[in-house]
């Protein structure tokens, strides 16, 4: 009897978890087919704490007001970030919104091939800024930088790309209580001087209890934004005398080629002085950081492994709802004109973080809905949409009119600093790649700055060149297909004359492509100037 | 009249706004099920080879596909031959695997001379003159005035914001290629009068001008230019080094006053 009891138990756990299951697919889960008619996707790869719950705060009130429209935040981890929008772009199943930046290392041709400009609707006012402030206000100008960076980074200069969602910044986070532990006071330092002596100090505290904490948590990723930082503060002389436009600005191609003209390199006495600051602050890190990622750096800080750690912003929420100490946020101490390294050099205070937006997100030409894409653009970075994003980020705001929670306001970068958008590191793939690899030239007990410089001036001049290349083959993906956009808008426009904006559009077309072949026609005439690399 | 070229299968005016729309849209391929191939309506030819062109992926047989029927409608006296001879231009500038610039020079030229008044004339007189200014100049002799031919092709352009752009290429030009500050600054100032400069074009020329006005001496200029972008862009990363500036010309001319 017994026997013939377990066949039929077993056939009936089966059907009741079957049925159970079909229960939960029809009743429970996600929709097989949504009910609304519209979806787009947005994806980015930042998903550390804060940002997807901003932008899940901005979707849920979105599709309140837009009941047609679905919209999905595709979360892709930053170590496969560049594959995954490669292949997708490559395959056709793109999001619609996708965050871009120009240092994801090879994918510069991606902006040029794959996003739509969006520069007409950037002329006119955010429809979902009605009843603010911002109601008459272009839409470009409500952005607190009035997207600077980005334009910095367009592949067309005539053109806007991308939204950004929110501002930026570099800064130190301290704990507080080892701070205090440490030097018995927890004043922070204000000057690099000061650092020093805190460096000097957590060393010696180190030695002295035997407990294996540093001044600085260490890694790659957060060592080479200090580095760049540094580098930028040090070579703002020659930044400015390098802005041979006049522009108060240094482009990533026009510094390319002032490379090639022999105006700047990493011998340079200000290059050197920001290298030699470097390997003082790599110093106060743990041996082998540059082995690490800067989540490795965090989990240091968290532990209190760490005295400070340098991060950007974007780190700040994942940093401090994590810790259980109490957090200090400052700007990075500069050095001052009688610095012994950086005196000779020192311009003016330098921007950390500049104050420029970011966290970028760009029209996909292939989306099957671009009108719900810019639509949900809009309305993210419109001043109700953006500041659902910083309440429940804890990420500054790209939108003027936001109102910045007092948790967060020491992020803010005010208009106290230079800014000249020169990178010494990021130029391109090839120079970023080849930084990042001699990286740990520098750094560490057996570095040294000659070692670096010496790695990277017998690197540089080809790399300069592959990037330079890029930077001409870039920007012909772009003008080559205007010819024919030119040609389809003047004819359509001769159709229906009535409509101004087909004419408008042409003549804007023709000139941000004459303004984009003249750069080419330049950088072009300065890879034949300059010759193959010796 | 109409029965005979729609019974040859004439494209409609309805089928060649499609094909337009099809081309604006990227989608090459639809334009050219639309258009016939042997429908001999010039405007019909010029849409397809303009989506001939725009064929993925670009390839040279491409472009000579399209290079054929340009030549065969270049010949003509009406816009469409503008067109085409304009378009043959570009593809020697732009669009065959190996550009040939001079050729693409001459092409301009041949057309401005034909009809200097046409649009596509006179654009390709600013794609001209940049070629002259970069890739092939009159002269590279050291000292020569390389503007000069720039702008003399300026002198030739009637349409305003032609004139802008070739203007502002100029000035820039005048930056890479070294020439006095003096004899390009004009050029800068003159693009700027037109207006209608968009995006980061239009910002860094307001800041080009204010500073390259500084190093000629011109505070009076630079402080307007400063003061003009600290109004419409005050929040910009660039505004702390603009007011830097502004406060050194208004020093500058305040020093001037009193002297």
């Amino acid at each position: 009897m017994k026997k013939s009891r377990a066949p039929k138990l077993g056939i009936g756990l089966l059907v009741l978890g079957y049925a159970f299951a079909l229960y939960w697919v029809f009743t429970r889960s996600t929709p097989v087919v949504s009910s609304r008619p519209i979806t787009i996707r947005i994806a980015h790869w930042q998903i550390e704490k804060g940002p997807p719950d901003g932008i899940d705060a901005i979707i849920k009130r979105y599709e309140e007001l837009n009941p047609r429209v679905k919209v999905e935040q595709v979360l892709v981890p930053e170590s496969v970030y560049r594959q995954w929008v490669r292949s997708n772009l490559t395959g056709g199943t793109g999001s619609d919104l996708i965050e871009y930046g120009v240092w994801l290392d090879g994918l510069t041709d991606i902006p040029a091939r794959y996003f739509e400009p969006i520069t007409d609707e950037m002329m006119r006012p955010n429809p979902y800024n009605r009843g603010t402030k911002l109601e008459h206000v272009a839409w470009v100008n409500t952005f607190t930088d009035g997207l600077a960076l980005q334009r910095l980074n367009a592949p067309d200069p005539g053109q806007f790309y991308a939204v950004t969602l929110t501002e930026l910044s570099e800064r130190l986070f301290c704990n507080r209580d080892l701070l205090r532990t440490i030097t018995g006071s927890d004043r922070t330092p204000h000057t690099f001087a000061e650092l020093r002596v805190l460096f000097r100090q957590v060393a010696a505290y180190a030695a002295r209890t035997g407990r294996p904490v540093h001044a600085m948590a260490g890694a790659r990723d957060n060592a080479s934004w200090l580095m760049q930082f540094l580098l930028q503060g040090a070579m703002m002389e020659s930044s400015q005398r390098n802005d041979r436009y006049g522009v108060l600005a240094v482009y990533a191609w026009d510094e390319l080629g002032l490379y090639l003209d022999g105006r700047w390199s990493y011998r340079s006495p200000e290059a050197r002085a920001g290298l030699t600051l470097m390997r003082e602050v790599s110093l106060s890190m743990k041996p082998g950081f540059v082995q690490s990622t800067r989540d490795a750096a965090t989990q240091e800080f968290l532990r209190g492994d760490a005295v400070f750690i340098f991060a950007g912003t974007w780190d700040g929420t994942s940093i401090r709802s994590q810790a259980t100490f109490p957090i200090d946020v400052l700007r990075f101490p500069q050095p001052t004109k009688d610095d012994p390294v950086m005196g000779p050099y020192f311009y003016g205070r330098f921007a950390d973080g500049g104050g420029g937006t970011a966290m970028e997100f760009y029209l996909n030409k292939q989306s099957p809905h671009p009108k719900e894409a810019i639509d949900f653009m809009h309305f993210m970075t419109s001043v109700e949409g953006n500041q659902l994003f910083t309440d429940h980020s804890g990420w500054l705001p790209s939108v003027r009119e936001v109102r910045v929670p007092p948790s967060i306001a020491a992020y803010l970068t005010p208009l106290d600093c230079y800014t000249f958008g020169a990178e010494y590191m990021t130029l391109g793939s090839s120079v970023n790649s080849a930084v990042l690899r001699n990286f740990y030239l520098l750094a560490g007990s057996q570095g040294s700055v000659d070692q670096f410089v010496d790695a990277m001036e017998a690197e540089m001049p080809e790399a300069v060149r592959t990037d330079l290349r890029k930077e001409v083959s870039n920007r012909a993906i772009i003008v080559r297909p205007q010819d024919v956009a030119i040609m389809a808008k003047a004819a359509l426009s001769r159709r229906a004359p009535q409509d101004a904006s087909l004419l408008l559009a042409r003549e804007r077309l023709e000139s941000s492509q004459t303004q984009s072949e003249a750069l080419m026609l330049q950088m072009g005439r300065q890879l034949e100037r300059a010759g193959p690399a010796k | 009249m109409l029965c005979p070229l729609l019974a040859a299968g004439a494209a409609s005016s309805a089928d060649l706004n499609e094909a337009w729309l099809a081309i604006a849209n990227s989608h090459p391929k639809d334009a050219l099920r639309k258009l016939d191939e042997s429908d001999p309506a010039r405007a019909v030819q010029l849409a397809r080879a303009v989506a001939l062109m725009a064929q993925q992926s670009a390839t040279d047989d491409n472009v000579r596909a399209a290079e054929k029927i340009f030549v065969e409608l270049a010949t003509g006296n009406d816009e469409p031959a503008d067109e085409a001879a304009y378009l043959q231009a570009r593809l020697y500038q732009l669009h065959y695997v190996q550009p040939d610039y001079a050729k693409a020079a001459e092409l301009y030229q041949a057309l401005a001379q034909r009809h200097p008044r046409s649009h596509w004339a006179q654009l390709g007189l600013v794609k001209l003159a940049l070629l002259k200014l970069y890739v092939v100049p009159d002269t590279t002799a050291a000292g020569s005035d390389r503007l000069a031919p720039a702008e003399a092709l300026l002198a030739q352009i009637s349409d305003p914001l032609l004139q802008r752009d070739l203007n502002l290429q100029i000035g820039q030009a005048g930056v890479a290629l070294k020439q006095p500050l003096a004899r390009f600054l004009p050029h800068l100032v003159a693009a700027d009068r037109v207006g209608g400069i968009t995006a980061t074009a239009r910002e860094d020329l307001i800041v080009q001008i204010g500073v390259l006005s500084m190093r000629a001496g011109d505070w009076a200029q630079a402080k307007k230019y400063f003061e003009r972008y600290l109004v419409e862009f005050p929040n910009n990363v660039r505004a702390y080094d603009v007011k830097l500036n502004l406060d050194d010309a208004i020093r500058h001319l305040a020093k001037r006053a009193g002297s």
